[in-house]
């Protein structure tokens, strides 16, 4: 005898239909072009999306930002509930972001649903739902012809029912349903109290299941690192795991994908010269065009020199190189580069360099990423040249800096800026720095300059350690700065162990 | 004894909105001896009014006077409790 079929409630109905959905949902962008590349496209359209993060996250900035770029770029009004912060609070902190909601609630393109918690007191008697909000959401959304909609945060109604966490629960489903179908693009934000452990405090992903997106704001070794990570679209693809982001005083959350970044740049064969003669022998001709080159060594033996020459080496097509100093002031570096032969003024005024010179301490990795990315944008250098990526490296924890480099050489690959990155080793004579064992994997070319103590006198060496795609000259040769610059002479020979630092002569036979 | 201003939302003739109407008009009635105001507001038919007090559950009870103001959200079954929210004296309530 067969059973008979429990009936099925509505709302799991409503869940069983949403599997059957084909892959490849229609995302609707954001405008926040660093989330839409992460994101494939943008938000799952006329669905809800989960954005979950502990405090201080930035989930509201988020939600705002969804809904300012969609009034901004593609006048798609919006509605904003909040069951936390007072409307009044959101408008005076999203003011400084240039972002008018006063206006734009003037012209019925934003329109805040507040349920915010009253300064009353409280108390339930009885069961209860929620369906005034649900009508007053509906109401909103239809008002304006809202396509997109926040509610921030939706843990807060938990608390303020505290006691009814079964009802509050029921009352969401319904919630969601509302906004499914409303048909408008919905994020609904919702905390959580560990970086890593559940998805959320109230546990409301059991229910908001189809779309959840995580932030996280991690302190490690003193330092603090701001996520997002895309943990599932459900019918839809997207990038996975963590990407760094930023919260920039003028466009708010800017993320750097580090996991959209892929192998398939473009490679040139034509060659760039690094500004001295003798070095692009030694690789054959010259670095490839949108390569990424490495010179390592001690202090004082002569990596500033050879970014000196490579920004010169801009002369010879009348091409624009970035300078980026992160250890000496721009005086400093036209004073050297003038002991070498090299007029970085001269160059400055022709509009063929530009020098930032900055500590590396005065923003995060992720904010030096935005700035050079800005500046690129309207420079438009051939050439980026850093000194040093060791300094840079201070600002940061290991994992944030390998991220960076990845994310940071990927970019330019896919611009076609050749590169030239100093690092500063710890020991004069041989070893590596840690910088080196981030950034070596991903570089074109490895330069080392190295120490020799010989007979009673510091010597310097040059050697190419590897170039991608290339011959190279394998020897270590002498190096020697003078008046005219860098002078690259013979080989070493009959002595073994500069690398390793202990120089030793063999007896040729 | 002071004037009582209450305001009740409801939602049409939802379960709990008959409820808590019923309830609130015994207590007035049984309690209040006539000094009272209640103001019975439907959702469906007044939602400026839901949206003006910031209304996310029904029924909501808000008393207005005497203040300070408060509200209670439910059905009101719990006779007790509701009078004790409204800070209404129960002695003469015969069970």
């Amino acid at each position: 005898m067969v059973a008979p079929r429990p009936e099925i409630p509505e709302q799991y109905l409503y869940f069983q239909n949403r599997l059957r959905l084909p892959m490849h949902l229609r995302k609707l962008k954001t405008g926040n072009d660093s989330f839409d590349h992460i994101a494939h496209g943008g938000l799952p359209l006329g669905r809800t999306t989960l954005v979950a993060g502990s405090s201080g996250s930035a989930k509201t900035l988020f939600g705002a930002q969804f809904l300012a770029m969609g009034i901004q770029l593609y006048n798609q009004p919006g509605v904003f509930v909040t069951f936390e912060e007072q409307a009044d609070d959101i408008r005076r902190n999203l003011k400084s972001l240039n972002w008018d909601i006063d206006t734009w609630e003037k012209e019925g393109k934003w329109i805040f649903v507040d349920a915010a918690p009253k300064e009353e007191n409280i108390i339930a008697v009885g069961d209860f739902d929620l369906s005034a909000f649900r009508i007053r959401l509906e109401r909103a959304v239809q008002k304006c012809n809202a396509q997109r909609v926040v509610i921030d945060s939706i843990g807060s109604i938990f608390t303020q029912f505290h006691e009814e966490m079964h009802t509050i629960r029921r009352e969401l489903i319904q919630v969601a349903l509302t906004l499914s179908r409303l048909g408008a693009t919905s994020i609904i934000t919702a905390e959580r109290l560990e970086e890593y452990g559940k998805i959320t405090r109230f546990g409301v992903e059991e229910f908001l299941t189809d779309n959840v997106i995580i932030l996280r704001n991690v302190l490690h070794n003193e330092k603090r690192r701001r996520t997002i990570e895309i943990l599932k679209f459900r019918g839809s693809n997207h990038e996975k795991g963590e990407n760094p982001f930023s919260i920039n005083p003028e466009k708010a959350i800017v993320i750097i994908p580090l996991s959209a970044m892929n192998l398939k740049h473009i490679t040139s064969n034509e060659r760039v010269t690094s500004g001295v003669p003798a070095l692009d022998e030694m690789i054959n001709g010259g670095f490839y065009k949108g390569s990424i080159n490495l010179v390592s060594g001690a202090i004082g033996a002569g990596k500033t020199l050879l970014v000196a020459n490579f920004v010169n080496g801009i002369r010879e097509k009348k091409e624009r190189c970035l300078l980026m100093a992160f250890e000496e002031s721009s005086e400093q570096l036209y004073r050297n580069a003038a002991g070498w032969g090299i007029d970085f003024k001269q160059l400055e005024a022709e509009g063929l360099l530009k020098v930032i010179s900055i500590y590396p301490e005065v923003s995060s990795l992720e904010d030096h990423f935005i700035n050079i990315q800005e500046i690129v944008k309207t420079f438009k250098p051939q050439r980026i040249a850093m000194d040093s990526l060791s300094a840079l490296s201070r600002t940061s924890s290991d994992k944030g800096f390998r991220e960076f480099i990845i994310a940071f050489t990927a970019y330019l690959k896919h611009k076609e800026i050749t590169g030239m990155f100093t690092s500063n080793t710890p020991l004069l004579a041989g070893g590596t720095s840690d910088t080196e064992g981030n950034i070596s994997p991903i570089t074109d070319t490895i330069i080392l300059l190295r120490y020799v103590e010989m007979s009673g006198e510091m010597q310097r060496s040059i050697a190419v350690l590897k170039m991608r795609g290339s011959k190279h000259d394998s020897s270590i040769r002498k190096f020697t700065i003078t008046e005219n610059g860098a002078d690259i002479g013979k080989n070493f020979e009959g002595i073994s162990g500069i690398l390793t630092g202990n120089p030793m002569l063999i007896k040729l036979e | 004894m002071s004037m009582h201003v209450f305001q009740l939302f409801i939602n049409g003739h939802s379960l709990n909105s008959v409820e808590a109407v019923d309830t609130l008009l015994k207590i007035c009635r049984e309690n209040l001896n006539g000094n009272y105001q209640l103001e019975i507001i439907d959702i469906q038919k007044d939602p400026d009014k839901a949206e003006e007090a910031g209304i996310i559950a029904i029924p909501t009870l808000i008393r207005m006077e005497p203040t300070p103001v408060n509200r209670i959200i439910g059905a009101l079954n719990v006779r007790s409790r509701v009078l004790a929210g409204l800070g209404i004296s129960s002695m003469h309530v015969t069970v």
